[in-house]
C-alpha cells in the first residue's frame, strides 16, 4: 500500500484528473479540448478557446482550486479570419 | 459543375463570442453556395447560447444548414435550441437531409449528430449491461438514420454532415485512448452505403483536417480549433482547376492499426 504524505496535497495524477474533469463539467469553462501536462514545474494547460474571458476564466477556475499547485496557462483564443484558400476535391 | 461549400464546427458561441466569426461570414455570399455546421455551436446548449448562433450566423445571403453537437444536448433543451435556429433560418439536420439548388447543380446534404462506440476491432458490441446495449444502439440507430437519410436525397452532389467522426483518421492528434468517444466506423459505413462526395465532421479539437472512409469518401474535421480559420471552403465538383485538385490518399495520417 501506498502512503500519501497528506501534507503534499493530493498526488498529481489525481490532481490531473480532477482539473480535466472540472474544465468539462464546471459550467463556467465546460471545455473538452483543454490538455493537462505535468511537468516538473508544475501543470502547464493547453489547447484553444473561442474567447480572451474564457482563457481567463479557466486559469481563475484551476488556480482556486488548486492554490498550491503551479500552474502555467498556454491556452490560445482561436482565430477567425476568412480563409485564404480553398480545397478542390474531384 | 461546381458546388462551394464553406463549413465549421465547435464555435462554442456564447454571448463572449458574438461578432468575432462576423466579419468573415459577410464574405460567404461570394466564396460559397452554403454554408455547413457541424455541431457544438453552443456552450452548454441553452435557448440564450442558441440565439447568439442566430445572430452570428443568421441572415448571412447563403442557406445555413447545421447538425448538433453533445454541448447542444448538456442543458436538455434541444427543442429550443432547434427553435431558435429555425427562426433565424438555419436548417438543423437530425437523422434527415436537404437538397440546395445551387448556381451549378443540386447540393444534398445528410445530417446526424452521430455519436462515439469506436473504430473496427476496437470498438464497442451490443453486449452486457443494458447501460453498454443503449450506447451502442444509440451508435448504430444514429448511423442507420444517416444511412437512410443520405440514400433519400436525389441531387448532384451529395454530402454528409455529422458531429462526430466516421474515420479514425481526422483524430490524429487525440489521445488513442479517447477515440471511442470522439467517433465510430458505422458513420463511416452509413457514409459509404450511398455515393457520398464528402463527409465532415467536428468534435475532435485536438485532431487533424484530412482522412478517408474505408470505401474511399473524403472526409474533413472542421473543428474550428482544427482548421484555425473562420471556415473553410471545398470546391466539389467535374470543372475543378487540375493543378489544385486534392487526390485522395494523400490526406489523412496513416494509424497502424486503422
Ligand atoms: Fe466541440
Ligand atoms: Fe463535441
Amino acid at each position: 500500500m501506498t502512503v500519501h504524505d497528506p501534507g503534499a496535497g493530493p498526488p498529481d495524477e489525481y490532481v490531473e484528473a480532477e482539473i480535466h474533469r472540472l474544465l468539462t463539467e464546471d459550467p463556467a469553462v465546460a471545455e473538452q479540448g483543454i490538455t493537462v501536462v505535468r511537468t516538473e514545474r508544475g501543470l502547464v494547460l493547453y489547447g484553444e478557446v473561442e474567447s480572451a474571458n474564457r482563457r481567463n476564466e479557466i486559469l481563475r477556475r484551476v488556480a482556486g482550486r488548486f492554490p498550491d499547485v503551479p500552474i502555467t496557462s498556454d491556452i490560445g483564443v482561436t482565430r477567425t479570419q476568412a480563409p485564404t484558400e480553398i480545397e478542390q476535391l474531384p | 459543375m461546381v458546388i462551394r461549400i464553406a463549413a465549421v464546427g465547435d464555435v462554442h458561441l456564447d454571448e463572449d463570442v458574438v461578432g468575432r466569426f462576423r466579419p468573415a461570414l459577410e464574405e460567404l455570399p461570394g466564396r460559397a453556395d452554403v454554408l455547413l455546421l457541424a455541431g457544438d455551436l453552443t456552450r452548454h446548449g441553452t435557448e440564450a447560447e442558441a440565439r447568439c448562433v442566430a445572430q452570428e450566423f443568421g441572415g448571412l445571403g447563403v442557406p445555413v444548414i447545421a447538425v448538433l453537437g453533445n454541448h447542444d444536448h448538456q442543458c436538455d433543451q434541444v427543442p429550443q435550441v432547434v427553435g431558435a435556429l429555425t427562426e433565424a433560418g438555419i436548417t438543423v439536420l437530425e437523422g434527415d437531409g436537404v437538397v440546395l439548388d445551387c448556381a451549378d447543380g443540386r447540393l444534398g446534404v445528410a445530417g446526424v449528430k452521430g455519436f462515439g462506440g469506436g473504430f473496427a476491432g476496437r470498438c464497442a458490441s451490443d453486449f452486457g449491461e443494458p447501460e453498454m446495449k443503449a450506447f451502442v444502439r444509440t451508435t448504430t440507430e444514429s448511423a442507420d438514420r444517416l444511412s437512410a437519410a443520405l440514400q433519400s436525397l436525389d441531387c448532384d452532389v451529395l454530402v454528409a454532415l455529422t458531429h462526430y467522426s466516421p474515420v479514425p483518421d481526422t483524430l490524429a492528434g487525440e489521445p488513442l485512448e479517447i477515440y471511442p468517444f470522439l467517433g465510430c466506423y458505422q458513420l463511416g459505413q452509413a457514409i459509404d452505403s450511398a455515393p457520398t462526395a464528402l463527409a465532415l465532421h467536428g468534435h475532435a479539437h485536438h485532431g487533424s483536417e484530412r482522412g478517408v472512409t474505408p470505401g474511399g469518401v473524403r472526409v474533413r474535421n472542421v473543428a474550428h480549433p482544427v482548421i484555425k480559420q473562420a471556415y473553410s471552403i471545398f470546391y466539389l465538383g467535374d470543372h475543378l482547376d487540375q493543378a489544385e485538385v486534392s487526390s485522395v490518399g494523400t490526406g489523412g495520417i496513416q494509424q497502424s492499426w486503422s
